[in-house]
């Protein structure tokens, strides 16, 4: 597998189990990712989005099929070591903002660092992180004196300070009004230009759609359509 | 120092609901504090037992003849007794040996009788083991070397209407059942402070108990020893070594055994006392850390799916269990030491309980106010009950953090 190859999947499935009825969220998904894309995943609720950041992320494992994330087939992990990957290789932000409340941002970020063993020097780099994303003035204010766009800002920060190489966003803008929604979507692209991080978010929002280089639709578990996409800037 | 983010997530995890935390520690340090305080007034219980019987007496260990212990037969002599008591006397950490020999008599003045338990003593060596001879309110006490006289309890005197220098007569069943009898005279009455104890407070000397029952010799002999706290048992197994076959060595508590019983009544309900209270302690704040972690299952989910391990979030639960239980634990302390320390200083009076009647069990006078015992073992004992009920209530509520599945958890639409 090529160098620059994040993600491989290969005729993924994944069944969940209602009771008695079992669920399709994917019924053979395939397609690969590689490194420094910009991908938005879309399609209609239920069209396993979901489902399919989460086998991407280790947080779940596939029903069937071959789901390759950094090399490792991600069926063959175990806790552990999907908590590894997670933790060194991987970024999360999620639609309902999800930072740690009784941690201030800086705290938020610098979490994460010292999760990944880093010492002292964690909170010089969490500042630098904070900086880059213009929220400096809001390091120390908890996550219930932030707006939802600034605590989204924040959870990209999170995501991205331990210089993961690729981010998994599920709908991020969804609770975001049009302007933060334009503006997280910036940051994003930003850092994936000047830092080269991936980026892989689902979405159902047309404003972020166009800012992506690739469009993946699913309908039904199924890729419907992967086509490449121009992206407009914000002053076109 | 500089804080990990992980022990600020888990003091301020305990912050967000202060009621809870609040009524949490609250538990812990009464709950604590109240065992601590049993525990004192147990162990000062158990300690002033101990200095009662031996200043009543009886002593902290008895070298007594062989089937004593099963009979409490009076007539049973120790041979050779002059060696056993130089034995004991040398044994190191004994402080006191003084011998006795005891029988049932009647006691006669006139037309008045009174059935006594005679105690044949030496004169010279019995004020140093018993602190109630000490309390002669008339005359004197008994003289080494002189025979035919005695000294008898305040009650006692009353009784059968004697004073100092009155003759009494006594009769004993002596040797092959046959009855003898004696005049003695009081030289002295002792008034021990209880009426049960000077109602039948009679001390002669060994050489009139011999004469009166024909039995020569002494049937037991009465040892204090040095730091009885610690060191009684050891100084108790060294001496039976010495002593082998001839004789047994009985600690107190076999020598008065209504006495040790109610002690350890007493701590038998202490330990069930320390025990439903550690319990409820314990579910108590399971059951708060429990509630607290349902209502933290995204969050474990988000810290989870950023890479969290298990050995982490378990750290994290325990930690603020340890918080909790190190907080609510030098409260306990606080507050059940200052407890502790006022019943040790000043004690607690349980007359009242008996209604002015006199605490005597067995000849051992007791002190109606008891002093908690006051020390360093207090502060292991509050911080082990403390930290070890949180602790273990801390286990469940991280077990359900690291088994929330974090996609499960994590859904929106739920
Ligand atoms: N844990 C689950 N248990 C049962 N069904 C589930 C579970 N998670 C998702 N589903 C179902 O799987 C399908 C795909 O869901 P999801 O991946 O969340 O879609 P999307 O994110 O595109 O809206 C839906 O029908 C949903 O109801
Ligand atoms: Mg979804």
């Amino acid at each position: 597998m090529p160098d620059d190859l994040l993600i491989q999947a290969e005729a993924v499935t994944k069944t969940y189990h209602a009771g008695n009825v079992a669920v399709p969220a994917l019924r053979g998904v395939s397609l690969t990712v590689g490194a420094g894309e910009f991908l938005a995943l879309v399609g209609p609720s239920g069209s396993g989005k979901t489902t399919f950041l989460n086998l991407v992320g280790a947080l779940d494992t596939p029903t069937s099929g071959a789901l390759t994330v950094f090399g490792r087939d991600v069926a063959r992990l175990g806790k552990g070591e999907r908590a590894e990957l997670r933790l060194h290789a991987l970024g999360f932000v999620f639609q309902a903002y999800n930072l740690v409340p009784v941690l201030t941002a800086r705290e938020n970020v610098e979490f994460v660092l010292e999760l990944q063993g880093m010492g002292a020097e964690r909170r010089t780099r969490a500042e630098e992180v904070l900086a880059q994303l213009g929220l400096v003035d809001l390091a120390d204010r908890r996550p219930n004196e932030l707006s939802g766009g600034q605590q989204q800002r924040v959870a990209v920060a999170r995501a991205v300070a331990s210089k993961p190489r690729l981010v998994l966003a599920d709908e991020p803008t969804a609770n975001l009004d049009g302007e933060n929604a334009e503006t997280l979507i910036e940051l994003m692209r930003t850092l994936n230009r000047e830092q080269g991080i991936t980026f892989l978010f689902s979405t159902h929002d047309p404003r972020v759609v166009r800012h992506a280089r690739r469009i993946i639709t699913l309908e039904d578990g199924l890729v419907a359509r992967d086509e490449p996409h121009t992206p407009e800037t914000a002053h076109a | 120092m500089k804080l990990s983010i992980a022990s600020r997530y888990a003091w301020r995890s305990l912050l967000r609901h202060r009621r809870r935390t609040f009524l949490s520690v609250a538990g812990i340090a009464i709950g604590c504090a109240v065992c601590l305080f049993v525990v004192g007034f147990v162990r000062g219980e158990g300690e002033m037992m101990l200095r009662a019987a031996a200043a009543s007496g009886a002593g902290h260990l008895r070298i007594a003849p062989p089937g004593w212990r099963e009979t409490g037969e009076n007539r049973l002599r120790l041979d050779p007794w002059e060696d056993l008591l130089a034995l004991a006397a040398e044994t190191p950490g004994v402080t006191v040996a003084t011998p006795h020999a005891r029988a049932e008599a009647l006691l006669a003045m006139g037309t008045r009788t009174a059935g006594v338990s005679l105690v044949g003593v030496d004169p010279a060596r019995e004020p140093q083991a018993n602190r109630l001879v000490q309390r002669v309110t008339e005359g004197r006490y008994l003289a080494p070397g002189e025979t035919g006289t005695t000294v008898i309890g305040h009650a006692l005197a009353d009784r059968l209407g004697v004073g100092v220098d009155d003759l009494l007569m006594v009769t004993t069943s002596g040797q092959g059942g046959e009855m003898g009898s004696a005049m003695l005279k009081v030289v002295g009455i002792v008034s021990t402070g209880s009426r049960l104890l000077d109602d039948t407070f009679c001390q002669v000397s060994l050489a009139d108990v011999a004469q009166l029952t024909g039995y020569e010799g002494v049937g037991d002999i009465t040892l204090l020893v040095d730091d009885p706290q610690r060191r009684l048992d050891a100084i108790r197994q060294r001496l039976a070594a010495r002593i082998g076959q001839r004789a047994e060595v009985l600690g107190w508590q076999e020598v008065v055994p209504e006495l040790a019983a109610g002690t350890e009544v007493d701590a038998t309900w202490s330990r069930l006392i320390v025990g439903v209270i550690t319990l409820v302690v314990f579910f108590g704040i399971a059951s708060a850390q429990l509630a607290a972690a349902l209502e933290r299952r995204r969050e474990f989910a988000v810290l989870s799916a950023l890479g969290m391990k298990r050995g982490r979030m378990v750290g994290i639960m325990l930690t603020e269990g340890l918080l909790l239980g190190s907080i609510g634990g030098l409260l306990a302390l606080l507050v059940g030491a200052s407890l502790t320390y006022l019943s040790a200083t000043y004690g607690i009076d349980f007359s009242g309980m008996y209604h002015g009647a006199d605490m005597g069990i067995s000849n051992i006078l007791i002190d109606p106010i008891m002093y908690s015992d006051f020390g360093w073992w207090l502060v292991p004992l509050a911080l082990l009950l403390s930290l070890g009920a949180t602790m273990l209530s801390s286990l469940y509520p991280a077990w359900y953090a690291v088994r929330t599945d974090p996609a499960e958890a994590l859904r929106v639409d739920q």
